[in-house]
């Protein structure tokens, strides 16, 4: 299978690791490899139809900065004159406009080709023309890292849960807010948390897009629509963020034996970001980066999952899980 | 609701039964039954119930069956089931606010009971209330979370609520 991998960023280079370290599994489970055929990132690609080498790419982008020797000046054009199966879109979020990502994976389900993405800003802003787009061109569009990074959920609950119906989601899906709040929960001012996320790398220079809810307001968008059929936009959330939430207010929920945690929440009839008041030993109740969620389904009550919501290799790791589930319908198609 | 009653039912054969059953016809759930032979007033021994209704007028109903079937009442009891739900407030809010606030709000939710607490620490102009309630339904939480959090939206005070 020929992939093309669109951002060469920190998930795309984890995505052509995980591809390398996956070699063996491809050819003994699919009887044929996954070759990338096509790797970019904003400013240069490497292309080959037999296959470029995975680690070599990594390499080269350590190096040099850039992922290839070749510059473009449209990736749309480039995609369009590239022969690919699967476009793996995995450039950086722009949640505004849905930036260059948003082109790619038009351009790629326009031409019939399966997507596999972690790009909230398109499927915040565009999801179900986008779900259309593939569906007319009869592919698939997978995006089980844009929610919650390893941590399964939209496919846990679209095809695991699929005979469920499911009746609100709870979680944490913005790790760097909940590193802040832990920190909080010892004694440390927001600032001061903020400050140390950012010197862990955990916060951006710019933390915005973090604290002020918007990255889980993106997530909550893409659960609504995709888990529970809604039509919704990024601005139909109500928003609030952690910014406001002083060391007194966290030391005044400690003395009551309760956390304060940015949940993100979607139902039927809810869609909010809000920091929340949660018992001691609830499972939402968690610390540090981790993201969390908890189900509430009418036949299986209360499922809760947890994992790393983000990362190099643990991103990719959602990728691969769709990259695998494109791969079986392919096989069973061909059956 | 959940009620307990301690009934005086007739000593004979097949009474005890004849005056649960109408628990059932009325759609209740009894939880628990204890009858004891060992007190017998006026040849009537008492049985002591507690069981789940759906209303106060399938609790008249059921009433009006026991008359009939001729089973005293002796004592009848309800327990309410209430809903505690946790509010945090953070702004530049004052105790007198925060009492105009609940008053405001008990005119449309029945509050079993109210606690509030303040943050004793004041580095900041913000000051943090928490509120503690029980109330009557869920429909009384959903009712109080949407004015608290429409005041809150007014006074540009910080809201943030239990799960």
């Amino acid at each position: 299978m020929r992939v093309a991998i669109a951002g060469f960023g920190t998930v795309g280079q984890g995505t052509a690791e995980v591809i390398a370290m996956r070699g063996d599994m491809f050819s003994r489970n699919y009887g044929e490899d996954v070759r990338i055929v096509l790797a970019m990132d904003s400013r240069s690609y490497a292309a080959d139809p037999e296959g470029l080498d995975p680690l070599k790419l990594v390499e080269t982008k350590k190096v040099t900065g850039r992922v290839g020797e070749s510059t473009y000046a449209s990736s749309r054009r480039l995609l369009s004159e590239t022969d690919y199966d699967v476009l793996i879109e995995v450039s950086p979020t722009d949640i505004v406009t849905g930036g260059v990502g948003l082109d790619n994976i038009i351009c790629a389900l326009e031409r019939g080709k399966d997507v596999v993405t972690v790009n909230k800003g398109p499927l915040a802003l565009r999801f179900h023309e986008l779900s259309e787009l593939a569906e007319d061109n009869g592919c698939v569009l997978r995006f089980e890292g844009s929610v919650g990074g390893a941590m399964p959920i939209i496919n846990l609950c679209t095809e695991n849960l699929v005979g469920e119906r499911i009746r609100s989601i709870r979680g944490i899906f913005n790790g760097t807010c909940n590193f802040i709040l832990s920190r909080m929960d010892t004694g440390l001012p927001f600032e001061q948390a903020l400050k140390e996320a950012q010197q862990l790398g955990y916060a951006e220079t710019d933390p915005r897009n973090d604290i002020e809810g918007f990255d889980t307001a993106c997530k909550v968008v893409i659960l609504a629509n995709s888990v529970f059929g809604r039509d919704v936009k990024f601005s139909d959330v109500s928003v609030t963020g952690i910014t406001s939430v002083t060391d007194e207010a966290i030391a005044l929920a400690a003395d009551h034996n309760m956390v304060v945690r940015l949940i993100g929440e979607v139902s039927d009839t809810k869609l909010e970001v809000a920091p929340r008041l949660i018992p001691r030993g609830h499972a939402l109740a968690i610390s540090g980066t981790l993201n969390t969620a908890q189900i509430l389904s009418d036949l299986a009550g209360p499922i809760t999952v947890s994992g790393r919501g983000a990362g190099r290799i643990e991103t990719a790791s959602a990728i691969l899980s769709d990259l695998l589930a494109i791969m079986d319908r392919r096989r069973g198609k061909s059956l | 609701m959940m009620v307990n009653a301690e009934l005086y039912v007739k000593d004979l054969p097949g009474q005890l039964v004849g005056s649960l059953e109408p628990i059932s016809l009325v759609d209740g759930n009894i939880v628990g039954v204890v009858h004891d032979r060992e007190t017998i007033v006026s040849n009537r021994i008492t049985v002591s119930v507690t069981f789940t209704v759906g209303s106060a007028e399938d609790l008249e109903k059921l009433k009006a069956i026991w008359k009939k079937r001729d089973v005293v009442i002796s004592r009848m009891g309800s327990v309410n089931e209430t809903f505690a739900m946790e509010y945090m407030l953070i702004g530049e809010i004052s105790a007198s606010y925060i009492e105009e606030l609940i008053d405001e709000a008990s005119k449309i939710v029945q509050f079993d009971s109210i606690d509030v607490r303040y943050s004793s620490k004041t580095a900041s102009s913000k000051r943090t209330a928490m509120i503690l309630v029980k109330v009557r339904s869920e429909d009384d939480v959903d009712e109080l979370d949407m004015f608290l959090a429409a005041a809150c939206r007014k006074t540009g005070t910080v809201y943030v609520r239990g799960l």
